[in-house]
């Protein structure tokens, strides 16, 4: 069992302690986690690296109150996230979590600023959906739909919209992963300002060794285990990442 | 079985949703068409060869009296195949146990064998014995209304002398399929008959030995009606001819043709309402399959099917839909065909009714159901087959969407941001949304028309018994008298008020225009016969003149003002003129008003009356049908209350099944279009929904997205359904006016309501069903997939 290196505040925004996560039963079972542990800081900026079904998008689903442990205990703030009903999930989702996908999932028939909007509607405190789409950039295309913008204008419009309801965690799924490096590097600039700006939690999957170079924390992930947890001593910008 | 066969029935399998909604939508429409053709042409084959075989008169005429030798002259008449001379007359009936008593039409039987024209069938018994006077056939609707059989007595009091008479049997007559008592345009078979008696017996009754008064004539196969009854009016004008008529004018033919008529509107009114519905929803099945099948498209292309190869197969999984329903159209066609058949033969008393539905019906029914199918699959199928492969085969681009227009756009910004999706999708996907919506709005109507027209029927029944008959009995007498037998009448028991009325058989002539019709005399302010003018509003009788009814004037083609011919086809054959002071609107009939005591005037016998119209105090009914049974000189009473309230309750009983299966129709189509509607806007919306999901909108609010479309939509429907149904309603009202009736049109808002609100929940409770698949979203599916 690795460890994870104890953060520095006393109480950290996730703790997880023997995590697994399996799927079907019997002989098809497939373990998709196992015996993870794991403390998250707030405003930590943590890569989540490891090639296809090591299971890190599948705890970053567990974080992310989409899909449930089938062991072990995880809590948020101190308090315990497994066991919650559906609705208290989708209660926590609604107030703490942003989302960022590969493939952007914005709804096609709003704007740029209304697929902002659309979070604000359901959040107490949210940002200006202008004021979030210009801090990503995208000051000038407010009213464009999606089918009118490019895939990194797209992804940025998704960074916007997680950030707008001031999430505690931004949980990004291979964010850069379809698009190509130089709008990949405006969508991570985009990330790592709303995580410098806002001191949003961000954890960022994705198996390109690249981008782990930007993050404080990398935990790697192999066969469903956490085979690793490095602190980043020499962050690069995002600028600075060839890929 | 080749591999892309395989995969059609695999894609039809996994479509067996929608293709049930589309099959039952089909067949909804194909069982009503296969019933209502197949049942008019059961009717028809019926009719006419029940005609055939009892040789149905082709021409009928009565006259006062016309001595026997006469039929000679008139066998000879131009075009006369076969004659045969009746008696025949109206006579009030005594039955046990009945109180009112009844009345019915007697014919006479000929001395020697059997009726030569209008020939009957025995349904049971035996043919009267001609030495036995008092033996007659009962008709079989009558007996089976009054519970009479075989060997029961029954008092008729004929021409003012009582006869007991005997059933020896029960029998039916192609003259007398429909039976309705004189002047009466609803058949109440408790109230009214036919008995056929021996020809002396009966021309002892009326004195008329060695006469007629009735003759019933079969022409030959070129004979010119109307060379034929002009010359039979010649020769029996001596002898108090009424005017000779073709079967146009026979009462119980023309029912049976206003019924085949009825048959044909219905076999294109609502088989056209759903095959429509259905070509939508195939439409929007298969515009679905076609997206989500892009690729295969490709692939398929791609490996070198041709074009039409592709078309072919996806147009075979619209057939196939078409032809499941085709198939449960038929089947339920056919149910539904011998259940009405059964209806028809108890209430017609055709010798034989089976339903059966020619293979021409079948035929134009599948044709029917495959021609919507197609229809509807034609643009996505063509689309399919226009896409190359290399586009196919690339993902496809996201749905562009624009902003509306500055009206629109105001709008959408005090909408929240789940409202402005659906608007965004309905103002995106017109032609999708407008089907769902006309498919709604197909429901709302069919659902208005089944509830105006018990309220345009309850209308004419109110209209018809509170303003135009008031009157609790009618007395109607053997011919016409003084008046003074008013106060007669006025003394019977129980009787409150007695208005005299009368009534003159005559043939109207204007602008070289013929017709046969009754001139009603009533008192100017007549207080139970009243006379409804525009509006139902009561008119008083003119004073001078004459007042036609609009259908009568039409068929006249006179206006007001115009001065008519007026020929009076009994007593003294008065022909004069007169001149059209008003035009009413009767619901029910076609007839002319004229003041009474003008009318009697004008036919040159002042002072005489046809009969009375009375009310009554209705708790001393037993004493007055004691008495009446008594008085000689009644042909018939009519109770008008008791008409009222038997027509209102056999009329209540067939709305009731109406409503019943209105309601069905209207919420397949209304539940299969929102079903269909529903799930494809999951489907599409699914990776949308779901991220929503992911964002931390509750089900409730993702569900909103969902239904709020549909419900936007039947929304949308609301007003194009009830403007459709009205449309439809009063259309059907023009259809089915006949000159007996002239529907007007009623607005009934509880019907409306209903039709509103049965519609939505039908909508509310598809959308609920398919709603539950966004507890099933797999929200982490949409974390990685793409479209």
């Amino acid at each position: 069992m690795i460890n994870a290196a104890p953060s520095d505040q006393p109480t950290p925004l996730f703790a997880l302690r023997g995590i697994c996560r399996t799927y079907g039963e019997g002989q098809t079972a497939v373990r998709a986690l196992i015996d993870v542990n794991l403390d998250i800081s707030g405003g930590e900026l943590i890569v989540l690296l490891g090639p296809s079904g090591s299971g890190k998008s599948t705890l970053l689903n567990i974080l992310g109150g989409l899909d449930r442990p089938s062991e072990g205990a995880i809590q948020f703030r101190g308090a315990a996230l497994t066991g919650l009903s559906e609705q208290a999930l989708t209660r926590y989702r609604r107030q703490h979590v942003g989302f960022i996908f590969q493939f952007y999932n914005l709804i096609p028939s709003l704007t740029a600023r209304e697929n902002v909007e659309l979070v604000g509607e359901i959040t107490d405190d949210p940002l200006d959906a202008a004021e979030a789409l210009e801090l990503v950039g995208l000051g000038q295309r407010l009213d464009h739909f999606p089918s009118q913008l490019s895939g990194g204008e797209q992804q940025r419009v998704a960074v916007a919209r997680a950030i707008a309801k001031r999430p505690a965690v931004l949980l990004c799924d291979e964010p850069t992963g379809a698009l190509d490096v130089k709008t990949g590097v405006r969508v991570l600039e985009a990330l790592q300002e709303v995580n410098q700006r806002y001191g949003s939690t961000t954890l960022i999957v994705t198996h390109n060794g690249d981008v782990a170079r930007m993050g404080a924390r990398v935990i790697r992930f192999g066969d469903g285990r956490v085979r690793s947890v490095e602190t980043n001593t020499a962050r690069v910008q995002p600028s600075d990442l060839v890929w | 079985m080749r591999a892309l066969d395989k995969k059609l029935f695999r894609d039809v399998w996994r479509m067996r949703v929608h293709a049930l909604g589309v099959a039952l939508v089909l067949a909804c429409g194909l069982s009503v068409m296969v019933m209502a053709v197949g049942m008019r042409g059961s009717m028809e084959r019926t009719r006419a060869a029940y005609y055939a075989e009892r040789h149905m008169a082709d021409v009928a005429v009565s006259a006062v009296r016309a001595p026997e030798r006469i039929a000679e002259l008139l066998e000879e008449a131009p075009g006369v195949e076969t004659i045969e001379t009746r008696v025949s007359g109206v006579a009030l009936l005594d039955l046990p146990g009945v109180s009112e008593p009844p009345s019915a039409r007697l014919v006479s039987l000929p001395i020697e064998g059997r009726p030569r024209v209008n020939d009957l069938t025995l349904a049971r018994g035996r043919w009267p014995d001609p030495a036995r006077a008092n033996e007659v056939l009962l008709s079989q609707a009558f007996a089976e209304a009054n519970n009479l059989v075989l060997n029961d007595r029954l008092d008729a009091t004929l021409h003012g002398r009582r006869q007991t008479l005997r059933i020896v049997g029960i029998a039916n007559s192609p003259e007398f399929v429909f039976v309705a008592a004189p002047g009466e345009l609803f058949r109440q078979a408790k109230r009214f008959g036919v008995i056929w008696m021996n020809r002396e017996a009966l021309a002892r009754a009326y004195d008329l030995d060695g006469a007629f008064n009735d003759a019933v004539l079969l022409l030959g196969r070129n004979a010119n009606q109307a060379e034929t009854i002009a010359a039979i009016d010649r020769i029996l004008e001596p002898y108090g001819g009424i005017g000779a008529y073709g079967r146009d004018r026979m009462v119980s033919d023309r029912f049976l043709s206003e019924e085949l008529r009825q048959l044909s509107t219905m076999a294109i009114f609502l088989p056209a309402l759903f095959l429509i519905t259905a070509a939508f929803l195939v439409n929007i099945a298969l515009g679905r399959v076609i997206a989500t099948e892009r690729s295969n498209i490709g692939l398929l292309k791609a490996f070198g099917y041709s074009n039409a190869a592709v078309a072919w197969h996806y147009a075979k999984s619209a057939l196939i839909f078409a032809a499941i329903g085709a198939f449960i159209g038929s089947a339920a066609g056919i149910a539904l065909g011998r259940s009405v058949a059964e209806l028809y033969r108890d209430y017609y008393h055709f010798p034989s009714l089976e339903f059966s539905a020619s293979p021409a019906t079948f035929i134009g029914a599948w044709a029917a159901g495959f021609a919507a199918a197609l229809t509807g699959c034609i643009f996505s199928v063509l689309k399919a087959a226009r896409l190359s492969p290399a586009e196919a085969l690339t993902p496809p681009r996201p749905t562009t969407f624009f902003s509306a227009g500055p009206t629109l756009s105001r709008f959408e910004a005090s909408l929240d941001a789940k409202s402005r999706i659906i608007m965004r999708r309905i103002v995106r996907f017109p032609r999708r949304a407008g089907t769902t919506a006309l498919g709604v709005a197909f429901a709302i109507a069919l659902l208005v028309v089944a509830r105006t027209m018990p309220a345009e029927m309850d209308y004419l029944l109110d209209v018809n018994f509170g303003v135009a008959n008031r009157q609790d009995v009618s007395l109607t007498f053997t011919e016409a008298r003084d008046s003074t037998v008013l106060h007669q009448v006025e003394r019977l028991p129980g009787v409150v008020y007695a208005e005299p009325f009368r009534l003159d058989d005559v043939i109207l002539r204007h602008n070289g225009r013929t017709v046969h019709e009754a001139v009603f005399g009533v008192p100017e302010h007549a207080r139970l016969s009243q006379i409804v003018g525009r509006g139902q509003r009561v008119m008083a009788a003119p004073a001078t003149g004459i007042a036609l009814a609009r259908a009568l004037a039409q068929k006249l083609g006179a206006q007001l003002g115009d001065e008519i011919r007026l020929e009076q086809t009994r007593g003294r054959r008065i022909a004069t003129s007169v001149r059209v002071t008003a035009i009413v609107e009767p619901m029910i009939g076609s007839s002319a008003y004229m003041e009474i005591a003008a009318l009697s005037r004008l036919m040159r016998e002042p002072g005489r009356i046809s009969g009375a119209h009375l009310r009554m105090d209705t708790s001393r009914y037993d004493a007055f049908n004691r008495e009446i049974k008594e008085i000689p000189g009644i042909a018939g009473v009519s109770f008008v209350g008791q008409a009222e309230a038997s027509m209102r309750s056999e009329f209540e009983q067939g709305i009731g099944v109406m409503n019943f299966i209105y309601a069905a129709f209207a919420a397949i189509m209304a539940g299969g279009v929102a079903f269909s509607a529903a799930r494809i806007t999951l489907a599409e919306q699914e990776r949308d929904l779901a991220t929503l999901r992911v964002l931390g909108f509750t089900r409730l609010e993702v569900s909103y997205i969902l239904v709020g479309e549909l419900m936007a939509l039947a929304l949308i429907a609301i007003p194009a359904g009830l403007a459709l149904g009205t449309f439809l309603s009063i259309w059907l009202m023009q259809l089915f006016q006949t000159d007996m009736y002239a529907f007007p049109f009623v607005f009934n808002p509880a019907g409306y309501a209903f039709a509103v609100a049965f519609t939505l929940g039908c909508v509310g409770a598809a959308a609920m069903v398919v709603r539950a698949g966004i507890d099933k979203l797999d929200m982490i599916a949409v974390l990685k997939a793409r479209d």
